[in-house]
This record gives structure tokens, C-alpha cells and sequence, in this order.
């Protein structure tokens, strides 16, 4: 864990903050002993410019022995300058607790007397008569000692804050490790075999908390689309055993009963049709699952849905009218909406032929398009005995067939194909159904981007 | 009709061969791409036979490379994919027709005798039969010199069994090429607009033009 957390991004970004605290901390440091320094140091020259005009005008007002008074009250009180000295000509010290020296005016700083390693004074120097010299200056000592308890306080209020940022860091990088772990932990149990796994999410809308809630759909999505190919698989198993029977069936008993020539040939015949059956249902089945992997959409193209029913009108009115039904358009004008003309074609053929074949003669049968908000809806009708409603969420499934329409021929993969159409085209697609008479499926599309 | 079949599994490709040796079409066999690739540059053929999936080098490139040499041998494509996706590749990479696996038989002769007719002359204006005269501006279809008023959809089924006169449409060549429907409906689609057709232009004639051919499809013949 102690090195694992240190390759984590909550500690790198953690150390980097650290390092950038440190970093100003370190300039923070630098400017305020600069000021400090130049503060104190102002305030040294300022006391012993002061100290050497009290001096001049005692001199001035009552000669050299009052100069050497004032310098001696000075030296007596606190907060004046440290050091004092009054000297005529080059050597002769009169007042003070310096020994004399090269009389040197200005502000400069002068070696420690007696020679004290490492401390300075600093002063101002002047003549206060033509041949009269004082310097007036204080010990940098002071200057010093306040520069290091400033510097001592910053080191260790930084080295506080460091280290509580170092400790945040590695809090937040522990709990990042550790929500990393889960998931982590939850796709090794998914991998395993455990497929309804999901990570927990803790509800606090944090990125983490997206992050898995994003994985958990997926993972939902993809647990959905395995039934669904568990479902397929298992429907195909069981619905494909049945026409391959009988294809067997009939194979059997052809060797066994058939005693002439012509008697093979038909036999022949029904068992080809019987495997064009098989090959055809393989085929719907192949439809389905490409059209359900979406990758149709490409194809996408802007076409109008009413000259395509109409075309489709004109194609199944004869064919409803040989099987003594009616069929009517009711289109209001030009819908235009992106989809594949092609599969679009299918999924109407299907639900007009259903309303079709699985109704009484006599039944009418409507197209019909009409606008809805930003969606075409299109709808075919009929005025049939319709689906006992507890049916109607299962018609979209494969293989589904109404016990009345068993006996038909058809797998009940028509209107899964619908489905699978409608759901490629994002289409909403809803059974109404008024009662006990009349049945009718809508097919809702939105508009093509450039019309709404 | 010299035709060159391109196509890796042997067994289809027997099978296919002797289907149209027997209706007396001469057929060369390549197993892959790029040797059918090569034969189809050099050879005079009637049409290609390609199949989608072959080794080293695919059919839909292989139409695509013949095309843009500028070859307009006419080209059915093959495929063992139920996909609407792969009609729509082959028909853009340039071949003249599709056909999915597996198919009768009688479909690929119907389909390879309907494609290699087109190097011949420009579209008519007027196709005639027997006494049967289509007159494509007009729009107006005469039978012994007598009008004979047709539908929309009846007269694209004429018109265009008219334009394979003589030979076998199928039943799902007449689907995706009058009606544009590229699926095997429940209903009689075909039947109904046939019958419809042909109470109006051929029955109650002398002589009737469109035939049916049982398990296979119809055919229009003028003699």
C-alpha cells in the first residue's frame, strides 16, 4: 500500500500542490526578511542621525562639555543608539564607549570593538565642527536575531501545512485506491462468472461515482443484449427442431412408402420446400439480429413516408382485395424523415400483411399518416376481432404466435422484425386496440432534422 | 454462353456448373481472387459469377479493380450473408445483380440470362411481342391494334417482363425489380398483379404471351 499509494493521481496531484505551497512559502520567506531587514536597518540610522543632531546642538548651544553630557545621557537610556564616540583631530577620543578611529562620514557599517566574531555596527558618522568628529551607532545584533525568529516561524508554520497537505493527499489517494479496488474487484468477480456484479456507487454525484454508475449500464446493456442471445439461442433450438422434424418426416417417409418415380419426385419437391422453409427462417433470424446490431443506420437516408405507403397501397390493395379485404390510405401530404427506405418498406409490408392474413373477409384495413408533435405516425388498422390484450406486449417477440394462428404458416418473427426496425429508426412503437373489436400498430418517427 | 465462375467452395461451385452446362452455357472455374482476376481481364466472357468471400484477394474488390480497368463484362455477385448491406456494396462496386445463398438453381439461370442482355442496344421506345406493342412515352399498351387500359403497377410488371422477353423472371426478380421489395412476402403479391395482368392483356386472346412456369416463375414469349 505505501508505495502502491504513491503512483496514485489523488497523491501525485497532492505532491504537486505540496511542492507549489513550498515553492511560495520559500519567496514568501525571502521578501519578508528582505523587508524586515531593510526596516530595522532604516530604523539604526534613523536613531543615530537623531543621536548626532541632539549632540551637535548641545554643542553648538553650550560648547564641547555639553556634547559629551548629551552623549552620556544617551548612552544611559534605553532605545538610544548603542555606541557613541566624540573625537578631535585623527586620535583623540573625548567622549564615548568606542575607541577612536579614522573619522569616516556617512552611513556605514564598522566592525564590532574588541573585535567580537561576526558582529557589526552600524552607524552614521559626521563632524559637527571642523574639527570635531562623533559617530552614533547600534549593534546589527538586534536586526539579526529578529530576522531568525521570522524565518524560524515560517519554517515551522510551513512544515505544519506541508505536512497536513501531504496527509490530505494521501487520504484522498487511500480513499481513490480503495474505490479503485472496487471496481477493479467487482470486474475481476464479472469475469469470473458472477455477471450481476455491479459496483457500488455511494450517491455522492462525484466523478468516481459517474464513472461507475456509467459502467454499471454498461454492464446492464450488455447483461440485456446476453439474455437476448440466450433467448435467441434457446428460441432457436426449440423452433427450428420442429420444421427440420418434419422435413425428416417426410424424408423418412418417403424411403419407406413411396413406390414410384412419381411419388419421389413429390417427395422431393416438399422436402426442398421444406428446407427453403428452414433456410428462409434462418434467413428472417439473421435480419433480425443485424438490424437489432444497429449498424444499418449508416444507410440512413431522407425519404418521404407517405409516396413510400402509397407505393405500398398500390402493391397490396389487389392482394387485399383477392383475399376479400379492404384496404384504404388515408395519407395528408409529404413526411419526410431519415431511415432505410428498404427496411422501412419491410416493417409496413409486415403489419399490412399481418392485418392481412390474420383476419376474417370483409375486415378493412387502414394505412394511415398524421403528424404528431415532431413525429410521423404511422399507423395500419383494422377493424378485426384484435389480440386478447394480454398478448399484445408479447406479439414483438420472436417466435411468438396467437394459439388462433398457429395453424397458419409464418414463426412469429414478423413483428419482432417490426421492432427491430422501429427501434433501429428510434421509433415508438405502440399497439392500440379498441375493445374487443379493432386492432391497430402505430409506428412513431421523427421528422428528418432539416423539416422540424 | 462463355461464363466465368469465381468461387472458392467446390461443392457450390459443381453445383453451379452443372446447372448451367446443362442449359449449354460454357463455364470456366477459378477458385481464388486473384486468379479469377486475371481470367476475367484476359478472357471474352458473357458474365462473371464472383462470390463475396474468396482467398487473398475479395469479390467486391475484385468488381471494383475489373470496373475501373474499364471491364464491362456484367458481373452476379454471390454471397452466403442474408445482409441488405452486401446487396447494396455489390451492386456500388459495380456488379449488375445479386443473389444470396443459397438460391435454386433456376434463379441464378434466370438472373445470369437476365443480366447478359444488357450490351445490347439503347432502350426502345416502343417493345413489342407477338401483337402486344408497349409504347413507353405514351405510356399506352395496344393488343391487336385494341387498347388495353393497365394500372401503374401492371404496367411496370409489362414493361418489364417485356424487356426479358423470352426468358424466365422469377418470382423475387419481379419482387425486387417492379416493386422494389427486397424481402419474401406472406402474401400473393406476384400472383395477384400477374393474374390482374393478364385477365386485362391475355386472356380471352387467340394466343397467350406470358406463361407460367411451375416452381420457377412466368415468361413472356412472342413466338
Amino acid at each position: 500500500m505505501p508505495i502502491r499509494i504513491f503512483h496514485t493521481e489523488g497523491f501525485r496531484i497532492a505532491a504537486i500542490f505540496v511542492a507549489i505551497f513550498a515553492l511560495s512559502v520559500a519567496i514568501l520567506a525571502v521578501v519578508t526578511l528582505e523587508v524586515v531587514d531593510q526596516e530595522l536597518r532604516g530604523q539604526i540610522v534613523q536613531f543615530a542621525a537623531a543621536d548626532i543632531g541632539s549632540v551637535k546642538d548641545g554643542y553648538r548651544t553650550e560648547g564641547e562639555e555639553e556634547a559629551r553630557e548629551v552623549i552620556g545621557q544617551r548612552l544611559a537610556t534605553p532605545g538610544a543608539s548603542d555606541f557613541f564616540l566624540l573625537q578631535r583631530g585623527v586620535s583623540t577620543k573625548l567622549a564615548g564607549n568606542m575607541p577612536p578611529m579614522a573619522p569616516r562620514t556617512g552611513t556605514f557599517p564598522l566592525p564590532y570593538p574588541g573585535g567580537a566574531a561576526g558582529r557589526t555596527i552600524l552607524g552614521v558618522g559626521a563632524f559637527i565642527a571642523p574639527d570635531l568628529y562623533v559617530f552614533s551607532g547600534s549593534d546589527l545584533r538586534s536586526a539579526q536575531m529578529a530576522r531568525q525568529r521570522i524565518l524560524r516561524t515560517l519554517i515551522w508554520v510551513s512544515a505544519g501545512a506541508l505536512a497536513l497537505a501531504l496527509l490530505g493527499g494521501l487520504i484522498v489517494s487511500r480513499s481513490f485506491l480503495r474505490r479503485a479496488d472496487e471496481i477493479a474487484t467487482t470486474c475481476r468477480a464479472i469475469m469470473a462468472g458472477k455477471l450481476a456484479s455491479r459496483i457500488p456507487v455511494r450517491g455522492t454525484e462525484d466523478e468516481l461515482d459517474r464513472l461507475s454508475e456509467t459502467i454499471n449500464a454498461m454492464l446492464d446493456r450488455i447483461a440485456a443484449l446476453m439474455d437476448n442471445l440466450k433467448q435467441i439461442t434457446n428460441d432457436i433450438a426449440h423452433d427450428l427442431r420442429t420444421p427440420v422434424t418434419h422435413l425428416r418426416h417426410r424424408l423418412e417417409r418417403a424411403r419407406d412408402q413411396s413406390g414410384s418415380v412419381e411419388d419421389y419426385d413429390q417427395a422431393l419437391e416438399a422436402a426442398i420446400g421444406a428446407s427453403d422453409d428452414i433456410l428462409a427462417l434462418f434467413g428472417a433470424l439473421l435480419r433480425i439480429a443485424q438490424i437489432e446490431g444497429g449498424a444499418r443506420r449508416a444507410a440512413f437516408a431522407p425519404l418521404d413516408l407517405s409516396s413510400l405507403l402509397a407505393q405500398l397501397g398500390d402493391v397490396f390493395g389487389p392482394v387485399a382485395e383477392d383475399a376479400r379485404h379492404h384496404l384504404s390510405l388515408s395519407l395528408n401530404g409529404p413526411a419526410i424523415v431519415s431511415g432505410d427506405r428498404e427496411l422501412l418498406t419491410q416493417a409496413f409490408s409486415n403489419l399490412i400483411e399481418n392485418a392481412i392474413l390474420h383476419t376474417p373477409a370483409g375486415t378493412i384495413v387502414t394505412i394511415s399518416l398524421c403528424r404528431e408533435n415532431d413525429d410521423a405516425v404511422v399507423t395500419v388498422s383494422d377493424d378485426g376481432p384484435g389480440v386478447p390484450p394480454g398478448e399484445h406486449q408479447k406479439l414483438f417477440q420472436r417466435f411468438y404466435r396467437l394459439e388462433a394462428s398457429r395453424t397458419r404458416p409464418g414463426y412469429g418473427l414478423g413483428l419482432a422484425l417490426v421492432a427491430a426496425i422501429g427501434e433501429l429508426h428510434e421509433a415508438r412503437t405502440t399497439i392500440h386496440q379498441t375493445d374487443g373489436k379493432g386492432f391497430s400498430i402505430s409506428l412513431q418517427l421523427p421528422f428528418a432534422s432539416q423539416t422540424s | 454462353m462463355k461464363i466465368l465462375l469465381i468461387e472458392d467452395d467446390p461443392e457450390t461451385a459443381d453445383h453451379i456448373c452443372h446447372a448451367l452446362r446443362a442449359h449449354g452455357h460454357d463455364v470456366e472455374e477459378k477458385r481464388t481472387g486473384p486468379q479469377g482476376l486475371d481470367s476475367a481481364r484476359g478472357g471474352q466472357y458473357a458474365a462473371l459469377i464472383v462470390d463475396r468471400m474468396l482467398p487473398d484477394l475479395d469479390g467486391l474488390s475484385l468488381v471494383r479493380q475489373l470496373r475501373s480497368e474499364g471491364l464491362q463484362t456484367p458481373v452476379l455477385f454471390l454471397t452466403t450473408m442474408t445482409g441488405i448491406d452486401d446487396r447494396v456494396a455489390g451492386l456500388n462496386a459495380g456488379a449488375d445483380d445479386y443473389l444470396a445463398k443459397p438460391f435454386a438453381l433456376a434463379e441464378l439461370v434466370a438472373r445470369i440470362n437476365a443480366i447478359t442482355r444488357r450490351g445490347e442496344p439503347g432502350p426502345p421506345v416502343i417493345l413489342r411481342a407477338a401483337d402486344l406493342e408497349m409504347d413507353l412515352i405514351r405510356r399506352a399498351v395496344h393488343r391487336g391494334g385494341k387498347p388495353v387500359d393497365l394500372q401503374p403497377q401492371e404496367f411496370r410488371l409489362l414493361e418489364y417482363m417485356l424487356r426479358n422477353l423470352g426468358r424466365v423472371v422469377t418470382r423475387s426478380m419481379l419482387l425486387e425489380n417492379v416493386w422494389d421489395l427486397h424481402f419474401d412476402p406472406r402474401t400473393n403479391i406476384v400472383e395477384t398483379h400477374m393474374s390482374r395482368l393478364r385477365t386485362k392483356m391475355d386472356r380471352g386472346y387467340e394466343r397467350e404471351l406470358i406463361h407460367t412456369i411451375r416452381g420457377n416463375g412466368y415468361i413472356l414469349r412472342a413466338d
